[in-house]
């Protein structure tokens, strides 16, 4: 029998050709940011002719107290509507994986809805909705939006890992004489808290990004830091906008980091890492 | 299929959810459906029935003509960013074996970096003085600014790209890591070449993961308004601009709701017709 793999050379050649063809997809992957990154640093607007260093501009930020608003503004709802959506998605996830009913798929396309749809769609609706009831935009607004897309994120998290546990778990506990709530606390709980930190990190990486829906939410007065820099993109580019920019990339990166630690996939390498006798960090 | 009921007792748990849904989801999006037969008088919205705003639809042919303009461009999108994805995760997948989960991690990351800033780095790229001008200037290429650049529908179509390139990446690498490596070994023992296998094996395989990226690409292309106002310039207005346009300045919700349901009604026709060949488990809200 020949050998398994072709004769080396044209597959190696192969190989090379769709390297180079990956390194350039992550060229154009990373090439905006670190322009970015560059400008933010730079005395003058152009990249061009850019002499020296500067941080003038991160000094500029923390002087701007409409922006240090927003920040703050960001970071409260991001916050309250995570705790909300963890509450709410958790209950949801046991929900869907226990409990059995018809039109079980239906729901749980429902649930996705705010996700899946174009985000312009739950915008307006929210819009429309929320002010037939006569109430004003304001943060209370803003943060009914966030929890209408950080749900799904948080509850389609935690189903994964509430289905891969069973119900095995909390049926021993009740036999060993725990109570439900019991049961939930000392067994259930402790299973499946990573995978709430991972939710919880990524609903809140994406409520604080968050710009098309909360768009249409936002009154005039109380801006979240997506809406804020929006405006101040009306004005053209600087280098603050650059500055902020900087760090928001610094912030995601951090929190990305922090994400992959808490969910399943780096867990299941981890895993995996772990059985072949490799180092585990 | 599930068609018995748990005891009344399991459904409390499901209280808090289907009330969210009630109120946040089904609610608002029923009310906009039903203020899309409502129509204006000035700035005030009259609750009588009315087809008129679905007529302006279809009489009107700015609205058809813009709707399909971006279509063709959330197709030309998704396409672009299959292209740029599917060799990425095929690469991932099947020749990196050391630094594999870095690379994953390089490229779904950019998913999470923020969506403003890609486009206000796309913009210092593009733009007249931009990156790319100052560059090929600078060595001489041009003599003159490219200006098609941006403000128009390139600059749209290569940012959208960018912005959907980690949606298609992830459904289609969890796909390809499904395939059992054996089937592989299986192939090139019945004597076929690498471009045979790709071709008669782990393309087919891997069908349900393109096709869930593409729907997302091409739902997020097609319903992004904020690009299009930033990147796009005159020219470079998409079906979200018109929409998000009635709730601005031409203030005509009703016909704004209307616009709006057109989106969501081509968005949920295209999942369900496409369900039966995507996976569900799209890979980022699964874990």
């Amino acid at each position: 029998m020949s050998s398994r793999r072709r004769p080396g050379r044209p597959t190696r050649r192969r190989g090379v050709g769709l390297k180079l063809y990956g390194l350039t997809v992550f060229l154009f992957l990373y090439f905006p940011m670190v322009i970015v990154l560059i400008f933010s640093f730079s005395p003058t607007k152009t990249m061009v002719g850019m002499q020296g260093v500067t941080l003038r501009w991160y000094e500029e930020l923390f002087r701007d107290r409409g922006l240090l608003n927003a920040l703050w503004h960001t970071v409260v709802i991001g916050l309250s509507s995570v705790s909300i959506a963890v509450v709410l998605g958790v209950a949801g996830a046991f929900f869907v994986t226990r409990v059995h009913f018809p039109g079980k798929e239906v729901f749980r396309t429902l649930v996705l809805l705010p996700y899946i749809l174009p985000g312009i769609i739950m915008g307006i609706s929210l819009l429309i909705f929320i002010r037939n009831f006569g109430i004003r935009l304001s943060w209370f607004t803003v943060l009914l939006g966030h929890v209408s897309f950080t749900v799904p994120i948080v509850m389609f998290q935690i189903m994964a890992r509430v289905a891969r546990m069973g119900p095995n778990y909390q049926a021993a506990a009740m036999d060993l004489g725990a109570n439900p709530a019991q049961a939930f606390w000392y067994v259930t709980l402790p299973m499946i808290r990573t995978a709430i930190i991972g939710a919880a990190l990524l609903a809140f990486t994406v409520s604080f990004d968050e710009i098309v829906i909360s768009f249409f939410l936002t009154g005039s007065a109380w801006m979240t830091l997506p809406v804020f820099i929006y405006g101040m993109l009306r004005f053209g580019l600087s280098p603050k906008v650059y500055a902020i920019s900087t760090i928001i990339l610094v912030l995601s990166f951090a929190l990305v980091m922090l994400m992959a630690r808490y969910t399943g996939r780096t867990g299941e390498v981890q895993a995996v890492r772990k059985r072949r006798g490799d180092g585990v960090d | 299929m599930h068609a018995r009921f748990s005891p009344p007792r399991a459904f409390l748990r499901g209280i808090p959810i289907t009330v969210w849904l009630a109120a946040l989801v089904i609610g608002p999006l029923a009310y906009t459906f039903l203020m899309s037969f409502y129509s204006t008088d000035g700035l005030r919205i009259i609750p009588t029935f009315t087809l008129k705003n679905y007529g302006r639809f279809f009489t009107d042919p700015i609205f058809s003509s813009i709707l399909l303009k971006s279509m063709v461009i959330a197709l030309v999108i998704a396409v672009l960013a299959i292209l740029t994805s599917y060799p990425l995760a095929y690469l991932v997948s099947f020749r990196i074996r050391r630094g594999k989960q870095l690379l994953f991690m390089l490229s779904v990351i950019p998913l999470w970096v923020s969506y403003l800033v890609r486009i206000i780095a796309w913009r210092t790229i593009l733009g007249n003085k931009g990156v790319l001008n100052s560059l090929l200037l600078g060595i001489g290429v041009i003599r003159e600014p490219l200006s098609f650049l941006l403000y128009n529908r390139f600059a749209i179509a290569i940012t959208l790209t960018y912005i959907c390139i980690p949606f298609v990446f992830i459904p289609v690498y969890t796909a390809l890591e499904k395939i059992p490596r054996n089937i592989l070994e299986a192939s090139s023992d019945l004597g076929a070449g690498e471009l045979r296998t790709f071709l008669n094996v782990v393309f087919p395989l891997s069908l349900p993961g393109l096709v869930t990226g593409f729907i997302f690409a091409f739902i997020i292309a097609l319903g992004d308004y904020i690009i299009p106002l930033q990147l796009g310039g005159t020219q470079g207005i998409m079906f979200g601009n018109l929409i998000w346009s009635q709730f601005g300045f031409a203030f005509n919700w009703p016909l704004g709701a209307a616009l709006g349901f057109i989106l969501f009604a081509i968005s949920v026709l295209i999942l369900t017709l496409t369900s039966r060949f995507g996976t569900t488990e799209g890979g980022f809200l699964s874990e």
